[in-house]
């Protein structure tokens, strides 16, 4: 009989509570999917067809004169944002197994990630295209 | 907290998963570029609106050599990671698939090296041209202005060249 050795088990809490995991995991593939149209089409148009060889504030004060820019932009931070972030999470737990430690890592994570959606948003939002001309 | 680091970077390499392990570590390892790049991103392009000098430093910043080619790495990280992330979100839905996961992670390399060479030729084309326009003006790429020339960052500034 074959021999099974470094078996790791873990105890997983079915509950739920432990749903919030299952809404991470959906969160991830939708947030993805997403994100396939947003980051990959962004990538397309600000480095393929346009270039950041030639670019300039004027450009993006171009761009941002538009609600439809402004909307996209407004889109992909919040979809990135999250999802990167929760990946980065996800990676995290697979490697620190203190139960204290992880709580309050993710706790700085939840705030660093609000605190970037909200100071870029309001910069979004707010940016006052009329003043590069 | 550093030994299992250590234990998983030396066992990432160490284990022959093959196809599937190299998938899941690129992905990994494309998505923490990613992750790191776009907080950057994100808190500098903000700085069009709130410090619109120290953006058009940094904008120049991005024209630099090193880091364009930095951004051809970028675009790889991204569309590899866009291209088996829509492989795993299949494989997750359609679990009868998994039996091809062999053939489906390497589709996704496959697919990836499709879509990415010829648009890194192209990125690459673009920042050789560039360079050669400075070049020809007399001017360098291989400069990065400093960052006194767009002091004070609140206001905006005339591009020296």
């Amino acid at each position: 009989m074959a021999t099974i050795t470094g078996v790791t088990r873990r105890t997983a809490d079915v509950s739920n509570q432990n749903q919030l995991e299952r809404y991470a995991f959906l969160f991830m593939r939708l947030t993805g999917s997403g994100l396939l149209i947003l980051a990959v089409g962004h990538m397309l148009i600000q480095h393929v067809l346009n270039s950041s060889s030639n670019l300039t504030i004027q450009f993006v004060a171009g761009q941002w004169n538009s609600w439809g820019w402004k909307t996209y932009d407004m889109l992909l931070l919040v979809f990135a944002i999250t999802h990167g972030f929760n990946g980065l999470r996800g990676v995290l737990e697979d490697y620190i197994h203190n139960d204290t430690a992880m709580t309050w890592i993710k706790r700085v994570l939840f705030v660093f990630c609000i605190i970037t959606i909200v100071w870029a948003g309001f910069a979004i939002s707010t940016f006052d295209p009329s003043k590069f001309n | 907290m550093f030994s299992t680091l250590k234990l998983t970077a030396l066992e990432s390499i160490r284990y022959r998963g093959l196809w599937g392990h190299w998938s899941w570590l690129a992905h990994r390892i494309s998505g923490l570029a990613i992750l790191s790049f776009l907080v950057i991103h994100v808190w500098d392009t903000a700085n069009a609106h709130f410090l619109p000098g120290l953006y058009q430093w940094s904008l120049e910043f991005f024209k630099y050599p090193l880091v364009a080619v930095g951004e051809i790495a970028l675009m790889a990280a991204v569309l590899y990671h866009a291209i088996n992330g829509i492989r795993i979100t299949i494989l997750d839905f359609k679990p009868e698939l998994w039996q091809h996961q062999r053939t489906s992670a390497m589709i996704s390399w496959g697919l990836f090296a499709v879509v990415f060479i010829p648009i890194a030729i192209l990125m690459f084309s673009t920042l050789v041209g560039h360079c050669s326009e400075l070049a020809a003006e007399g001017a360098t790429c291989w400069r990065i202005p400093p960052l006194s020339a767009f002091q004070p960052f609140s206001e905006i500034h005339e591009l020296p060249h």
